[in-house]
């Protein structure tokens, strides 16, 4: 196994995708946790006889309509984000790595359940879904979180399902089978070790969709409380101002973008080191 | 079909080259594309939709700016920069007692659909329909005192007060319980007007079609018999809640006139869009922030003070209203009887003070949670009582809605949420009259418009008399006195009138009333 850890590690050094996406990836992370030490100024603090200032040396990405320093508010913005894509990511994985599992393995009756319920989640266009559930709960982080794992944990489940499906017929299964092994046996030696990897290639391709969910919906202004500085309102601070500064907007867009190429480059990267068919292929 | 020849038929895009075309389609979205609106065709945006077309429901401007259009009142707002009014249904109408108003109707005037001529009958059975306790009309208060209307010929009546009723003239005769409706029309449709079919109408425009949460489509009314006909084919009132996506629209071609938000007055002012012109008007609306006195966190009065004091309203009217505003004294705006020339409390506020108060009342961490709608100036505004609130020690947890859930918020009738609204950041329109202010804060408002639940005594009384009184220094005094009492029971923090920026196109000729809220009806072609 950790052999096979270093042949991937060594295989995605290789790749300049996958080393674009870790040098994106790793930039944003460091910053959003070491928010506090970087950010030039408190994020809350105003300066109002700086209100709408474009980029400079003083202000780095210029303020928004309060005077408060829009870099600093990114950076806190960026651990809001992870927080929010992190969480929502591991639960909603997590959830549906156990109900495709079962949905795999269990009988034809639950499996056509899950696969029912999967598809009718899935069904719903997920903002206007995550606005559903937003209007029903109470304004803040958890309420984001939860509706993010709501809205994407049918995606996990619907891959793990065919995953397990596929697995579970195959030659070495039955063989397992023929020996006697244990159920614990052939899910947790067999199965899931197998289902990993693509469930871990959509985990990094669905972080960003999660994060710009959570921005979305501050945007719409259901997400996180006005004040609060998601990349989502600093977006729609920019939106509310842009005949003031374009500044606000392209700011706070930036951040989503980087995420966005970060993780789909390193998802896609893992994709053609994870899949045999496309390894081959080369 | 074969790989090869699919690929011809439907070409593949690589992740990468769907990424950029999604780029480019959104960079060209953005481009603006000029869409005037057709000739002939007026679209005038509201920010809140009317309710439906039934007066005896009406709440507000939405419903003022569709019946303007589309009924007729005895007496009308003029259109410019001094409050006054125009003979409209009416012949002739005068002040005959303290306790009566005659009226003499013009004769052939028509409502729509062969309903025939408008009557005294009508007239008498418009408001007798507020007064009926059966259809809970939200605009009783306009009434005041009104008892019955007396039908004394076909085109004539009079109003029969219990007291005198000053206000009547500026806040109900004009307005949304002056509204004219068809008696035949509504007995015919069982009572109510609701939107199911259009309305019979009087005015110089016909409903033609609504689109919930969008428009509602009005048409020329080929009936009309009055003396402004309407100058387009068709009007559309356009709900767009948000002042900014509105200001989009309108430089888009798709409004031809908005008001915008204090934060463009400055850009506009010196450099408006090509084709647009922009109006300032001195506002008559009125912004608080109130606190739910019977809510356990707000029952201590050195609480609500303290609060009082922690909010700096200066602060507030730089931030959200670009300095453009001034900080109000009171709920009655200045160049109307019983403006306050100044607030007890200092607009600047004063933190050690709240702190102070707090302290005395034994609270600690007090963390409180303030309503605003989901609108820029407002969510502004929170944030900047936020920041300064803190300063005594106050957490501020900010709370935003949507129109909709927003004014539900208090409302006894739409729901328990009452019971946890704490605090509140409001803003309620205004009429050329003061007891239009004071009404909505006695007690029996209480659930209704009154979501502090404020209960006093002499503030009831002094509503009531101050409404009957017609020495006019006397009244000033009474509503003076009246915002004092708001103020000492702490549940009320004063900030603005606000000022009312108004853009639109300089093919339109707008015709506003003196605070600048459009009267749809009097827009022309320039």
């Amino acid at each position: 196994m950790s052999q096979l850890r270093h042949t991937l590690i060594g295989r995605l050094a290789r790749d300049p995708l996958a080393v674009m996406a870790i040098v994106i990836i790793t930039t944003l992370v460091t910053m959003a946790v070491f928010a506090n030490l970087i950010a030039p100024y408190d994020y809350t603090a105003m300066h109002m006889s700086e209100r709408f200032a474009a980029p400079s040396a003083e202000f780095w990405l210029g303020t928004d309509n309060l005077g408060r320093d829009t870099f600093s508010r990114l950076l806190q913005g960026g651990r809001i984000a992870l927080t929010v894509g992190l969480t929502a990511v591991v639960i909603s994985g997590l959830i549906g790595l156990v109900l495709g599992m079962i949905a795999g393995f269990g009988p034809r009756w639950l499996d056509n359940a899950l696969l029912f319920f999967f598809d009718t989640l899935r069904a719903y266009p997920t903002i206007i879904l995550a606005l559903a559930l937003a209007a029903l709960m109470p304004r803040g982080l958890t309420t984001v979180i939860v509706v993010v794992v709501i809205t994407s944990f049918a995606e996990y489940g619907r891959v793990v399902r065919t995953q397990t499906l596929s697995l579970k017929h195959s030659e070495f299964i039955l063989a397992e089978r023929a020996m006697g092994a244990s159920f614990g046996r052939i899910v947790f030696h067999h199965i899931l070790p197998n289902v990993l990897g693509p469930f871990f290639i959509l985990a990094a391709m669905n972080l960003p969709v999660v994060i710009t969910i959570e921005a979305g919906m501050s945007f719409l202004g259901v997400g996180v409380p006005p004040g609060t500085p998601s990349w989502g309102a600093t977006l729609k601070d920019g939106f509310d101002h842009i005949r003031q500064t374009p500044w606000l907007i392209l700011s706070g867009g930036l951040p989503l973008i980087l995420v966005t190429l970060g993780f789909t480059f390193l998802g896609e990267a893992l994709r053609d080191q994870l899949d045999p068919k496309l390894r081959s292929g080369r | 079909m074969s790989k090869t020849a699919m690929h011809r038929a439907f070409p593949v895009l690589s992740r990468r080259q769907l990424l950029a075309g999604a780029a480019g389609v959104s960079a060209a979205a953005m481009l603006p594309v000029k869409a005037w609106a057709q000739e002939g065709q007026l679209n005038i945006r509201v920010y809140t939709e009317p309710d439906d077309f039934d007066p005896v429901d009406a709440s507000g401007f939405g419903e003022a700016l569709l019946y303007g259009a589309i009924y007729r009142n005895l007496i009308q707002y003029e259109p410019g920069d001094d409050w006054s009014y125009r003979l409209d249904l009416a012949e002739s109408i005068e002040q005959t007692s303290d306790t009566t108003i005659e009226f003499t109707l013009k004769e052939g005037q028509m409502w729509s659909d062969g309903y025939g001529e408008i009557t005294a009958e009508d007239v008498a059975f418009t408001f007798e329909r507020i007064l009926d306790p059966e259809m809970n009309s939200r605009i009783l208060p306009d009434i005041g005192t009104l008892a019955r209307v007396e039908v004394t010929g076909r085109y004539s009546g009079v109003f029969h007060f219990d007291e005198a009723f000053a206000p009547f003239w500026w806040i109900a005769l004009p307005y949304l319980a002056g509204t004219i409706v068809c008696k035949a029309a509504i007995e015919e449709a069982g009572g109510r007007i609701t939107t199911e079919v259009p309305p019979t109408v009087s005015g110089p425009y016909r409903v033609r079609e609504l689109r919930p949460g969008e428009r509602w489509v009005l048409e020329r009314n080929e009936d009309y018999t009055g003396d402004i006909p309407a100058d387009y084919e068709r009007l559309d009132i356009i709900y767009i809640g948000d002042e900014a996506a509105a200001e989009i629209a309108l430089e888009a071609g798709d409004l031809d006139f908005t008001e915008v938000s204090p934060g463009s007055v400055g850009r506009l002012q010196g450099n408006p869009p090509e084709g647009t012109a922009m109006s300032m008007h001195p506002s008559l609306f009125y912004v608080w922030v109130g606190m739910n006195m019977e809510h356990p966190k707000f029952q201590d009065i050195r609480v609500r003070q303290a609060l009082q004091y922690a909010i700096n309203v200066n602060a507030i009217i730089e931030a959200a209203w670009y300095g453009v505003a001034e900080p109000s004294t009171g709920i009655i705006a200045p160049g109307l009887i019983g403006n306050r020339p100044e607030s007890l409390i200092p607009p600047q506020g004063d933190p050690q003070r709240a702190a102070e108060l707090l302290a005395e009342a034994g609270v600690e961490n007090l963390e409180v949670t303030l309503n605003v709608l989901n609108d820029v100036t407002f969510t502004t505004a929170a944030q900047v009582m936020q920041a300064t609130m803190a300063q005594a020690g106050i957490q501020l947890n900010i709370e935003v809605h949507e129109s909709g859930s927003f004014w539900t918020l208090g409302v006894e009738a739409d729901g328990d949420r009452w019971q946890d609204l704490e605090m509140i950041m409001n803003r309620f329109s205004m009429l050329p009259d003061p007891s239009y202010a004071t009404a909505w804060f006695i007690s029996e408002q209480i659930g209704d418009w009154n979501w502090e639940r404020f209960s006093n005594e002499e503030f009831d009384r002094l509503h009531r008399e101050a409404g009957t009184e017609t020495d006019d220094a006397r009244r000033d005094e009474m509503y003076r006195r009246a915002q004092d009492i708001m103020e000492e029971s702490g549940a009320y923090r004063f900030i603005t009138h606000g000022v009312t920026p108004n853009l639109y196109h300089d093919n339109t000729v707008p015709g506003t009333r003196p605070d600048g809220l459009p009267l749809a009806q009097y827009f022309r072609r320039a």
